[in-house]
């Protein structure tokens, strides 16, 4: 006999480096072609970072992503932009992409003002394409606007940003502090389906909202989050690294279970998109957030699926069957009191 | 008859040699390679199609799957000798030089790679698939693709991609789907990841597909104790072997020999004492790894076996051996957060509900294993290739160690075939670096999957004791945790996480009354590290299940419990941050006007009939019972 349930989880993260100043550099060139060469020390590990930039990039510089490229990850080639991890990458780096890019395009609207002696704040430039407002001669795609520059007026467009946010360490006594600036809020429902006979836990569905700041690429972040969701449930239903005084009993998949296709649940992911107030983008993160609810979220569904609180991860069907044969025993030894009450 | 004849045995590390030739994309080859050489090496190591990855080496995670005469399989487990003749094609190669087959095509659309370590196998996998049926539904699909596994996508977009590959084969959506749409604004925009065409076709290099000319191969001596001080080590045997080019330990470092993120508390090869199973002792690099696998078995080291600690409870305990001078009691990190008055708040509780709650010690199984490649260019500047996510602190770190001026240190980020924090500490950087100034050669050392397991930081286990004081209405008036975590024989991230863990902890809500302790401990288990969430999993973990025991105890809807308590603007944390925006009740009441909610007390199912009338609902997917439709499977 199967039994469903569901269960509820919150969640908050603060992003970026904990209790510590965060930073992070980036230089821009207005390349050849109206292509972009943008310079920063560390970018993707997988969750598409690199496409989150190049969009900002874009975005600032009136060019198309695939126009941009991103120079190596490399400590002698490239300003630091410090670690890849802490949900910092969108946050961190691309705030100072855009600070960088921004910093480039005052200086190449000044120069295309000068050229077509016109006022900075008319020129626009959006996909591939600069023109001054309300003129219907001055205009030129960023290829040619380049090469104007550099021929005619001997100009290489070149930019740097910073972005710093300032966090601040714990108190050792009492842990006050500003560890972040920003958080990053959430909260899951994970509907399960647990077999009475096995213990074995099936989650079917998982919803996830959170509020991950003004969106770069949502296909992106839904990854992120369909990635935590399953990567919670791993950790929720089967996933437990081993020791016995030190030596390893785990060390390969065939003993170390995973996740695979066949264990997702369904999932939909709701972004809340209001602007972070605190920086010049207005982005967050979402790489770590989205998994602190799933887990509990599916432990609470169980609970309300076969009455087991598990308090010890993993939830296997051992732990889960075990509860179910205790709760039995206990039901019964209920009942016959109760008989016996009655019988008295 | 193929022809096995091959030279005998002649030194240490050297193989008989097979003659294989096969036809590989299309083209036929013929190649002399090592008799104990796998389809994925020769592809890999010989054909220098480095496309295909290898994952884990036993046939697990599918990341290494080719087709042999049409079949799929798991190239990790096939002895070249069974494809003399054989038909084999990888993903390299796998439109003829046409570009991208739909199925690629698909998983660029769908954004279905995202670190892309995997994304070979999978594309292999749905390939052979839809080759063999034209019209799987979700359910076959993920059948399909049940012997790949990824660490980073949730599978969810890989399915997407499978079934719009499917529907344009089958022409029920026109070729178009699969094009990249130019989408203004481009912020905002689900613009196809960039990376993605390298990563759907293999042409992504990861630290293991490089190559050098004069390469050399390296393996490492790893202790088989969890604590032991080490009386000698002698190389003497290892290094006459013909082919070692060097064999380093911890007495060759020049600088100061300490790394880590917070305490720099470890060598980068074993010094004096081994304080985990799978420490470093000695690196060996040779003309071929094979050599250099020999060879270490020839070392000589001289273990004084020492009684380790294993409970982190036990550990912080007076009289229990101390694994760091510097830590007294084993304690590498107690974060403490206080907030008001707890005991006042527990005097002022309706109800007080305690339990303990424990998490696992977690592996981070990104597919790519561990794998860098070290070399000294002209100017005397050491440059290591590897996926670290922490280039430059690793820099830092190993400018100190080879005491060198910090300008004669390079770090290159490879492209990372997964990290989730397991990446970010510098466990064989050191190792290489020195290999490659020492043998002035370029050197490569490519984790197995059992070293991977064993040798890099996991995610810390936490043991955390609740209670919690809270009104009749639902008001928490009191939150007390303590935790206590097994760090490992390193110290690693442990500071940080115990901080995180600590801040986090006590969840999204406005608290009068805290009092957190975090407490991470030094032992002879593998160290622990940073990963996704960095201790926040853990404790919040804690504290949303603990809310769902709460929500019984007062006879509350668990959402209402929360709605009582969460944060709201100008919220003070419990580290006494005001937060001017704080969205948490957005969140939740978004969440449940998707997902709907029927409200009730946690346990309906459990304490009787089914009551619930949110569940069920056709959003969910179909629960799964394998075997059940084995005549279908029988025709997969």
């Amino acid at each position: 006999m199967k039994k469903r349930g569901r269960g509820v989880a919150c969640g908050w993260y603060g992003i970026a480096r904990t209790a510590a100043m965060d930073r992070a550099a980036v230089w821009v060139e207005l390349d050849d072609g109206g292509t972009v060469k943008i310079a920063t020390g560390v970018t993707e590990i997988g969750e598409g970072i690199l496409t989150g930039l190049c969009q900002i990039a874009a975005h600032e510089m009136g060019v198309r992503p695939d126009d941009i490229v991103l120079a190596d990850n490399d400590t002698a080639r490239v300003p630091e932009a410090a670690h890849a991890g802490a949900t910092r990458m969108t946050y961190m780096i691309g705030n100072a992409v855009a600070v960088a890019c921004k910093e480039a395009m005052t200086k190449f609207k000044r120069a295309m003002a000068d050229y077509w002696g016109v006022d900075p704040i008319s020129i626009y430039a959006v996909n591939r394409r600069v023109w001054v407002e309300n003129s219907p001669v001055m205009k030129m795609s960023m290829t040619e606007a380049t090469h104007v520059l550099k021929k005619e007026k001997g100009i290489v467009i070149v930019g740097s940003g910073l972005f710093t946010s300032a966090h601040t360490a714990l108190d050792p006594d009492n842990g006050e502090a500003t560890p972040w600036q920003s958080y990053v809020f959430g909260a899951q429902i994970a509907e399960v389906e647990v077999d009475l006979d096995t213990g074995e836990t099936q989650v079917l569905g998982v919803w996830a909202a959170h509020d991950v700041g003004r969106v770069v690429n949502p296909q992106q972040v839904e990854g992120q989050i369909e990635g935590g969701i399953v990567m919670g449930l791993g950790h929720a239903l089967m996933e437990e690294y081993t020791q016995n005084a030190g030596q390893v009993g785990t060390p390969g998949f065939a003993k170390y279970i995973l996740p695979t296709a066949l264990d997702i649940p369904n999932m939909y992911s709701v972004l809340i998109t209001e602007p972070d107030p605190k920086t010049p983008l207005g982005v967050k993160g979402i790489g770590e957030p989205c998994i602190t609810p799933t887990a509990p979220a599916i432990i609470n569904a169980i609970y309300d699926a076969v009455g087991v609180r598990i308090t010890s991860l993993p939830a296997t069907p051992e732990k889960v069957l075990a509860g179910i044969i205790e709760k039995k025993k206990q039901n019964s030894k209920k009942v016959n009191k109760e008989k016996s009450e009655v019988l008295a | 008859m193929p022809d096995f004849k091959s030279n005998p045995q002649k030194e240490i590390g050297e193989h008989p040699f097979v003659e294989v030739t096969a036809t590989v994309n299309g083209k036929k080859v013929t190649r002399r390679v090592p008799n104990h050489f796998r389809l994925i090496d020769f592809v890999r190591e010989e054909l220098h199609l480095t496309g295909n990855k290898e994952g884990c080496g036993a046939g697990e995670c599918g990341t290494c799957s080719m087709f042999v005469d049409g079949a799929l399989i798991k190239s990790c487990l096939m002895p070249v000798q069974k494809v003399i003749n054989a038909n084999i094609e990888t993903v390299d190669d796998l439109d003829r030089d046409s570009g991208r087959t739909i199925v690629q095509q698909a998983f660029h659309k769908c954004g279905s790679s995202q670190c892309g370590y995997c994304i070979p196998g999978m594309v292999m996998a749905a390939t052979s698939l839809l080759r063999k049926m034209s019209n799987p539904d979700r359910e076959q699909i993920k059948e399909g693709l049940g012997g790949n596994i990824c660490r980073c996508t949730g599978y969810q977009k890989i399915i997407d991609a499978v079934e719009l590959a499917r529907d344009v084969m089958n022409k029920k959506v026109p070729a178009s789907a699969l094009e990249e749409n130019l989408i203004e604004p481009v912020m905002g925009a689900r613009t196809p990841r960039l990376d993605a065409p390298g990563k759907v076709t293999g042409a992504a290099k990861y630290a293991a597909d490089m190559e050098m000319p004069n390469m050399l191969h390296m393996h490492v001596l790893r202790s088989p104790h969890p604590y032991a001080k080490i009386i000698s080590i002698d190389t003497s045997a290892a290094k006459a072997t013909p082919g070692v080019e060097v064999i380093i330990t911890s007495a060759d470092v020049p600088g100061i020999d300490n790394f880590g993120v917070f305490i720099e508390d470890q060598p980068i090869m074993a010094r004096e004492y081994v304080r985990y199973v799978g420490e470093a002792v000695a690196a060996i690099a040779a003309d071929t790894l094979d050599i250099a696998i020999a060879a270490s078995k020839l070392i000589k080291v001289h273990y004084e076996v020492l009684e380790g600690i294993f409970d982190p409870q036990l550990a912080i305990k007076d009289g229990a051996p101390q694994l760091h001078s510097f830590a007294k009691n084993n304690i590498t990190k107690h974060t403490k957060i206080r907030k008001g008055d707890v005991e006042e708040g527990f005097k002022q509780a309706d109800l007080i509900v305690e339990e303990v709650y424990q998490t696992a010690k977690i592996e981070h199984a990104y597919l790519e294993p561990e794998a860098g490649l070290a070399y000294v260019e002209a100017d005397g500047c050491v440059t290591v290739h590897s996926p670290s996510q922490n280039i430059t602190h690793h820099r830092h770190a190993l400018a100190k160690i080879l005491g060198r001026p910090i300008n004669k240190v390079r770090m290159i980020m490879s492209t990372v075939g997964g990290g989730f924090g397991g990446k970010e500490d510098m466990i064989y950087q050191g190792m290489l670096a020195l290999a490659a100034i020492k043998s002035r050669r370029p050197v490569r050392y490519v984790f197995t999957r059992e070293e991977s397991f064993i040798a890099s930081a996991k995610r810390h286990p936490f043991s955390i004791q609740y209670k919690m004081g809270l009104k009749k209405n639902g008001k928490i008036v009191a939150t007390k945790m303590v935790m206590i975590s097994d760090g490992g024989a390193y110290a690693m991230s442990t500071p940080g996480v115990m901080n995180k863990s600590a801040i986090l902890g006590p969840g999204p809500y406005q608290l009068d009354n805290v009092w957190v302790d975090a407490i991470g401990v030094y032992t002879n288990n593998t160290p622990s590290g940073a990963m996704r969430a960095f201790g926040a999993f853990q404790s919040e973990f804690a504290t949303e299940s603990h809310l769902d025991l709460c929500a019984e105890k007062l006879k509350m809807d668990p959402i209402q419990l929360r709605m009582v308590n969460l944060m709201r603007d100008g919220a003070t944390t419990h580290t006494r941050q005001k937060i001017d925006r704080v969205l948490a009740v957005d969140c939740l009441e978004a969440l449940v006007k998707v997902a709907g909610w029927d409200e009730g007390i946690p346990n309906r199912h459990g304490g009787g009939p089914a009551t619930r009338k949110d569940i069920s609902q056709g959003k969910e997917r179909k629960p799964c019972t394998l075997g059940t439709h084995l005549t279908d499977r029988e025709k997969v």
